[in-house]
């Protein structure tokens, strides 16, 4: 049998370069790759978020998931452009299409990535990857980094070394040289929480985690803290899955019957929602980036706010509180009609383990799967929360996809 | 060339050929006429996926106004619309 070959394929700022090729497709004449620029809500809608940055953008330190408000303070020219999802996704197929040339075996992990299992290739990895990264770039106008080792991980890890248009591998035998050097932040699924854990007892660099005892990290953070353990020690043994197409987001939402006035039931109505909307996406084994909240009031008026979260979820209680702070955010207390929630920018949940190490909702999870079998075996309202019993609210709203009217990432006022 | 990307009217011949092929087309000029131009002759033709977007471009000759020009049209496939990219 021939050794494991794995690329991992990264769309170079997606959103924006899909964007930038797009219209100079459509005789646009500068490139918003060349230019400061970012994909996000409209400029009139000041609660949008920074959803991509070009590289000129990140000079003036526009984070991913900040208010264009906030960016725009920072760089008053900044070209700002509204996401079009349904174009993503002709990008992303045509992608996965020109890889599907190369190997049948092909995991989407996201919209802009890709896994490709070339273990059965007959030509050399350089060739290959330098083939499909020109491919990519000649006919669909968009640069890929691509990352090559002999594990998932190490693949995903390599394609995010130094960008855009490029190729890195990282072999088990390079992870001295490349990796281990680097903060252990910058490993994958360490986020902000577990950095400051590792940070307090002296773990600066992926090389600090990798060289501590299995013993020692299992003792100290348990069965997450040996997973970073294993991944700083360039081990994850996880297949490549030919994944069926992503989908853009999963949304539900409800008009209530009567005003809701109150906050106590605005929450009720938002937990009905997060718990439909968390039961889809687990089911279809995602996790979301970005919580999107819309409200429409009793004269009609809608607004809406965003987040885009450091860890993808698919907790329910996760995303029920995410909602709540966005409707306490946002609302002015009139009486209310319509309510929707979306998830979107979502993800394989193959390393979701992890999250749960983050937000510390590991018995959450152990929860949500329970709750989602019992419902599975005996009926959706088999299980809900007493706070629902007499309230008139239905306990879990919604079922209708709903990507078409509440397309992903929008932030409709 | 310039690039100008002004959609225009076509009259095409959608033959057994994979792409169809621009006749005749009508623009709007500065002066808000309609101005018919006969494409005369095709020297190439090539399809295009930027960002996954499918366009046939075609590289075109004509007599406009007694003289000789070249220009490009693209044919957008998703939206069936035709458009004068350069001219
Ligand atoms: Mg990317």
């Amino acid at each position: 049998m021939s050794s494991p070959l794995i690329f991992h394929i990264d769309v170079n700022s997606a959103y924006l370069s899909w964007e930038a090729a797009y219209r100079l497709q459509h005789g646009e004449e500068i490139d918003l790759r060349d230019v400061p620029s970012i994909v996000g809500g409209n400029r009139e809608k000041r609660h949008g978020i920074v959803l991509a940055k070009s590289i000129p953008a990140k000079d003036y330190n526009i984070l991913t998931g900040e208010t264009i408000h906030s960016a725009l303070q920072k760089c008053p020219h900044l070209r700002v452009v509204p996401p079009n999802y349904e174009r993503y996704i002709d990008a992303s197929d045509a992608m996965i299409h020109i890889l599907r040339e190369f190997s049948p075996n092909i995991q989407r992990y996201s919209i802009d990535e890709a896994f490709l299992d070339y273990s059965y290739g007959d030509k050399h990895w350089i060739d290959i990857s330098y083939e499909i990264k020109e491919r990519i770039k000649a006919d669909l106008g968009f640069t890929v980094n691509i990352g090559v080792s002999s594990n998932k991980l190490l693949a995903k890890m390599a394609s995010d070394f130094k960008k855009p248009d490029m190729v890195h591998s990282l072999f088990p035998y390079e992870l001295q040289d490349k990796m281990w050097p680097l903060p252990v932040s910058e490993l994958f699924m360490v986020g902000p929480k577990t950095t400051v854990k590792l940070h307090s007892r002296g773990i600066f660099t992926i090389g600090d985690l990798a060289a501590l005892s299995k013993d020692y990290i299992y003792s100290w953070l348990k069965k997450p803290g040996l997973l970073i353990w294993e991944y700083a020690n360039g081990i994850d043994s996880s297949n490549v899955r030919n994944n069926p197409l992503p989908i853009k987001s999963v949304g539900n939402s409800t008009t209530t019957s009567f005003d809701v006035d109150n906050q106590r039931e605005a929450h009720m109505i938002l937990l009905a929602l997060s718990e439909k909307v968390s039961m889809r996406i687990r089911a279809i084994n995602q996790c979301a980036y970005v919580v999107s909240l819309n409200i429409k009031n009793y004269n009609f008026f809608s607004y809406s706010r965003q987040v885009k979260l450091n860890n993808p979820t698919d907790s329910t209680n996760f995303v029920y509180r995410t909602a709540k702070r966005l409707f306490d955010e946002m609302w002015q207390e009139e009486p209310l009609r319509r309510f929707s929630l979306s998830l979107s920018e979502l993800i394989s949940n193959d390393y979701y383990q992890l999250n749960f190490f983050e937000e510390d909702d590991s018995k959450e999870k152990l929860l949500d799967n329970a709750i989602d079998n019992i419902r599975k075996s005996f009926g959706h309202k088999s299980v809900f929360r007493s706070c629902f019993l007499y309230s008139g609210i239905d306990p879990l709203i919604g079922g209708v996809i709903m990507e078409e009217e509440y397309p992903m990432m929008s932030s409709q006022i | 060339m310039k690039v100008l990307m002004k959609p225009i009217e076509m009259i095409a011949w959608f033959s057994k050929d994979k792409y169809p092929i621009p006749l005749r087309y009508r623009i709007v000029d500065e002066n808000m006429e309609n101005k018919v131009i006969k494409v005369d002759k095709i020297l190439f033709k090539e399809e295009e996926k930027i960002a996954g977007n499918r366009m046939i471009l075609y590289r075109c000759e004509s007599i406009i106004e007694n003289t000789q020009r070249i220009f490009e049209l693209k044919y957008e496939i998703s939206t069936c619309k035709w458009f004068l990219f350069k001219i």
